[in-house]
């Protein structure tokens, strides 16, 4: 099963300590010097609506609808994860129209980071929540957030998370004895 | 590999510990460190406000070095640190000789600066000019709750801490939006929901704490006074309040119970716009909570009874006997990283340091002994805020204003801008080129938070020593060394080897800071106020005992009569104008507009958060551009439709310099504190056709206001 960031609403006040984190730990070492409103383009963006406040970012789906749309075999399964091959990306959209989440996004780069040569326009990418994958300590998301509200699902902890539920799912059916209404089982 | 200096975050008061990573002498990153209040946390402005040091000049370029003008009308022209002290200390003298020493305003600085140099400056204001006509921005923001608690329960300040917040079993928050205005105490009313606190929250606007709260009153802007008195009178009517408490540690019940008892939750419903059964749930809500804590900020103090709100809040925690003890109280949170601290220091016109009141003939003995005057004045002296009204009167003639932004943060800029003008002298001690440095005579650079060392003062109490991290590039000084050059040339000898002897100086004179020592701050140490003497381990929570701050140990309950906003609404001007803050920028915004991943997520000309239904009937689209008008000026803004904002109200906040609401705002003030009423304007909105015309307008406006700043410095 893939692994995916994901944010608890609960928790985030909506202060962008991830968005600024995450366009960081995708930039050069002195990104702090070149940043501007322009290469601004953090992966996961923090959405305010009357009610909610929570980044999103990708889920990471297991039969990746940006995947399968993909003429160029830009994105591809690595790590429990959906990663981009830069250098493949022709600036289609074609993922951008599939995704369902609205989490990929094709955009001008720098052409140092493609290595396919330019037939005419930009250099292009398309850019997802890559899990930090070249980052040693993980998500840069999960380490700046305040509140904590950001972390990494993987299979273990679905399962360990799947377990407790069902534990507790036992404990509230005990609790509510269905054995005494007419009409269910053993009656 | 990065050295670390460990400091203090010099944004919001929450007082988070960091370590700034040094390399070859330049700051290349930030990190969280395990400070008490922080717990290795911090947010965006900690972790990535720290590049301003650089001076990227993405807004306004540092000051490098000593600027005067001798005549009005000149350019600023660098100058020597000995001509520029020489030149103000002889118009200083001069403007003292001539219309005495009472027409001189001096500010302190709640920022970067830090305690000692608030110290040194209240001394230059009061042993050497020889008035007490010093004040800083507590005046526009927290005023209200010194003024309110000192009169109810005695102490200005939080009587519980920030680390007590999540252990608390009732948050009840008036008028304070922690996720916007102090990250790192938000995190704590999160994990006090996770650990079962009940939450109540009342705003006007669907802040972030409202979406977590059990229950969220959405008030109309105007209604405090009617609806703390309305719980009051819940409290009582529905006997919910602790008879024994009352009775035992308090005095004014009788009174306080007559003035209430016409703010009946229904006669309050329409004042306040929710309905009189919420009014009683929240009532409920709090005082069956075994541990209730009240926490306010803005949305409090800055009305035209600001004063009376803070004792009514005051009031409801004296009712229910939440004051005394570990996770309850009043928490009025400080917003300026060091505001809390030049309080402390005095940097007010009615107390000395340690807040020991002028008026008191022993501790102006006390304080003229030690600084080795005859004589210290004993009248209060001026608030900032009647500073345009005083000019107008010929009452001051001369402004030193230290590390803050009057014509950037103070209501009705054009008068504040006249009153600039119509001053003899000015002086401004900055690290930054600023809206008022424009208009200053002289002009003093010093050094920044990262490049000096010192203690603040964090909102609850805690003393922490912050370090250099870098050597400061260009001609600066720090702020108490300026201070002492300048005491000196107007023939008051003035030294200091450090701040540590500053430091031990005051602690010398103020009993509750005296066991605050620099070896027990060292590191992570952390002390809070009082703390009388070296082993004693300083106060966490204040009241113990439930024994007050008052000449007979006991709290008042003070309430008073709702009086409508001072600014009217009519069909001129239909819309409610409230200035509010933005998380990623900080206070008048040289700091972190200069700061390039900040100044990525917010630029000019700020947002006007307007209701969804207001937009529709204005005609304004998400992300257009407005203008907004009051009876006092006319600025662009973009709009930003939410309905998190209510309708009939907009949202502005005021660091911007195109959008500056402080254009509109009006300055009408709480009579005891002095405090404007930032959050009720008559205002109107216009939507624009030429979307295109006005952007091109806005870029040429924030252009020219760049360059006519930076063309002061040089640049």
């Amino acid at each position: 099963m893939n692994k995916l960031v994901i944010a608890d609403p609960g928790k985030c006040i909506g202060c962008r300590t991830c968005e600024i984190a995450c366009v960081l730990a995708h930039s050069a070492a002195d990104a702090m010097v070149r940043m501007s409103p322009a290469s601004f383009n953090p992966r996961l963006r923090v959405v305010k609506t009357t009610t909610v406040s929570t980044p999103v970012q990708c889920r990471q789906c297991e039969d990746a609808p940006c995947a399968v749309v993909c003429p160029t075999g830009t994105l591809v399964l690595r790590n429990n994860t959906v990663q981009v091959i830069p250098s493949r990306c022709i600036g289609c959209k074609s993922c951008m129209i599939a995704c369902r989440f609205g989490v990929i996004e094709v955009l001008p780069c720098e052409a140092t980071l493609s290595d396919r040569p330019l037939v005419s326009g930009t250099h292009v990418e398309a850019v997802k929540c890559d899990l930090c994958e070249n980052r040693a300590n993980g998500p840069a998301c999960v380490e700046v957030c305040p509140t904590k509200a950001i972390s990494v699902i993987d299979a273990a902890l679905f399962a360990q998370a799947g377990r407790k539920r069902r534990e507790h799912a036992a404990m509230v059916q005990a609790a509510c004895s269905p054995g005494e209404y007419p009409g269910q089982v053993g009656n | 590999m990065a050295e670390k200096v460990l400091t203090v975050c010099p944004y919001c008061g929450a007082g988070c510990k960091m370590n700034l990573l040094v390399e070859d002498g330049a700051i290349v990153g930030a990190e969280g460190a395990h400070g008490v209040t922080n717990e290795g946390e911090l947010c965006l402005k900690g972790y990535y406000g720290w590049d301003f040091l650089n001076d990227t000049k993405l807004l306004t370029p540092r000051l490098k070095k000593p600027l005067l003008r001798r005549h009005r009308g000149e350019d600023l022209k660098e100058v020597s640190w000995d001509e520029a002290i020489q030149f103000t200390a002889s118009r200083l003298q001069e403007i003292k000789h001539k219309y005495g020493a009472d027409s001189i305003m001096l500010t302190g600085s709640a920022r970067g600066s830090g305690n000692e140099s608030n110290y040194v400056m209240q001394k230059f204001t009061r042993a050497v000019i020889g008035t007490n006509n010093i004040d800083h921005c507590a005046r526009v923001c927290h005023a209200p709750s010194v003024a309110g608690l000192q009169a109810t329960v005695g102490n200005g300040a939080m009587s519980n801490s920030i680390v007590e917040i999540e252990d608390t079993k009732c948050i009840f928050v008036f008028g304070y939006n922690a996720a916007d205005s102090h990250p790192i105490v938000a995190r704590r009313i999160v994990r006090a929901k996770e650990k079962g606190a009940k939450i109540v929250v009342c705003d006007p606007r669907l802040i972030e704490t409202a979406r977590i709260a059990d229950l969220y009153l959405p008030i109309k802007n105007g209604c405090n006074m009617a609806l703390v008195n309305a719980f009051g009178n819940v409290l009582i009517e529905e006997n919910l309040y602790n008879r024994e408490f009352v009775a035992k540690y308090t005095e004014g019940f009788d009174e306080y119970k007559a003035v209430v008892a016409k703010y009946t939750p229904e006669f309050v419903e329409k004042i306040a716009g929710v309905s009189a059964a919420q009014i009683r749930q929240a009532m409920r809500i709090y005082a069956a909570a075994p541990s209730a804590t009240i926490l306010w900020g803005m949305g409090v103090t800055q009305w035209g009874q600001g004063v009376s709100v803070v004792k009514g809040l005051s009031a409801l925690a004296l009712l229910t006997g939440n004051l005394g003890r570990p996770n309850v109280g009043v928490g009025p949170v400080r917003g300026q990283n060091n505001v809390q601290g030049t309080c402390d220091m005095g940097v007010l016109p009615n107390v000395f340091p340690g807040y020991q009141k002028v008026t008191d003939p022993e501790a102006r003995a006390k304080f003229a002994g030690a600084w080795g005057v005859s004589t210290l004045p004993a009248n209060p002296g001026y608030c900032l805020t009647e500073v345009p009204r005083l000019v107008k009167r010929g009452k001051l003639k001369a402004y030193y204003v230290f590390g803050e932004d009057p014509a950037q943060s103070d209501p009705d800029l054009a008068g504040i801008r006249e009153a600039l003008e119509e001053m003899e002298l000015v002086v401004v001690q900055d690290i930054f080129m600023n809206k008022t440095a424009v208009f200053a005579d002289v002009i003093l650079p010093s050094t920044s938070w990262g490049e000096h060392e010192g203690v603040y003062t964090c909102a609850d109490r805690g003393f922490q020593r912050f370090n250099k991290a870098i050597e400061p590039k260009g001609d600066v000084k720090p702020d108490w060394e300026i201070l002492s050059l300048l005491a000196t040339a107007m023939g008051y000898p003035m030294k200091y080897k450090n701040t540590k002897e500053i430091w031990d100086e005051l602690r010398e004179l103020c009993p509750l800071f005296s066991g605050a020592t620099y070896e027990r701050m060292e590191g992570l140490g952390y002390v809070q106020w009082p703390c009388p003497a070296p082993e004693h381990p300083g106060t966490q929570y204040l009241y113990s005992g439930s024994k007050f701050d008052m000449p007979n140990g006991k709290g008042i309950l003070s309430a008073a009569e709702w009086i409508p906003p001072f600014d009217k609404l009519d069909e001129e001007f239909p819309v409610i104008l409230c200035t509010v803050r933005e998380v990623g920028h900080y206070s008048a915004r040289t700091m972190t507009g200069n700061c390039r991943a900040l100044q990525s997520l917010a630029d000019e000309p700020g947002y006007l958060q307007i209701n969804s239904a207001d937009a529709r009937k204005h005609g304004i689209d998400d992300q257009q551009l407005v203008w907004i008008s009051s009876r006092r000026g006319k600025v662009l803004v973009r709009a930003q439709v939410t309905d998190r904002a209510n309708e009939g109200a907009v949202y502005m906040t005021y660091q911007w310099w195109v959008g500056a609401c402080n254009e509109l705002t009006a300055d009408h003030f709480d009579p005891v504190s002095k405090t404007p009423e930032y959050k009720y304007t008559a205002a109107r909105l216009e939507s624009i056709k030429d979307q295109a015309a006005a952007e091109a307008y806005l870029q040429t406006q924030y252009n020219a206001m760049r360059e006519k700043l930076a063309s002061v410095v040089g640049n």
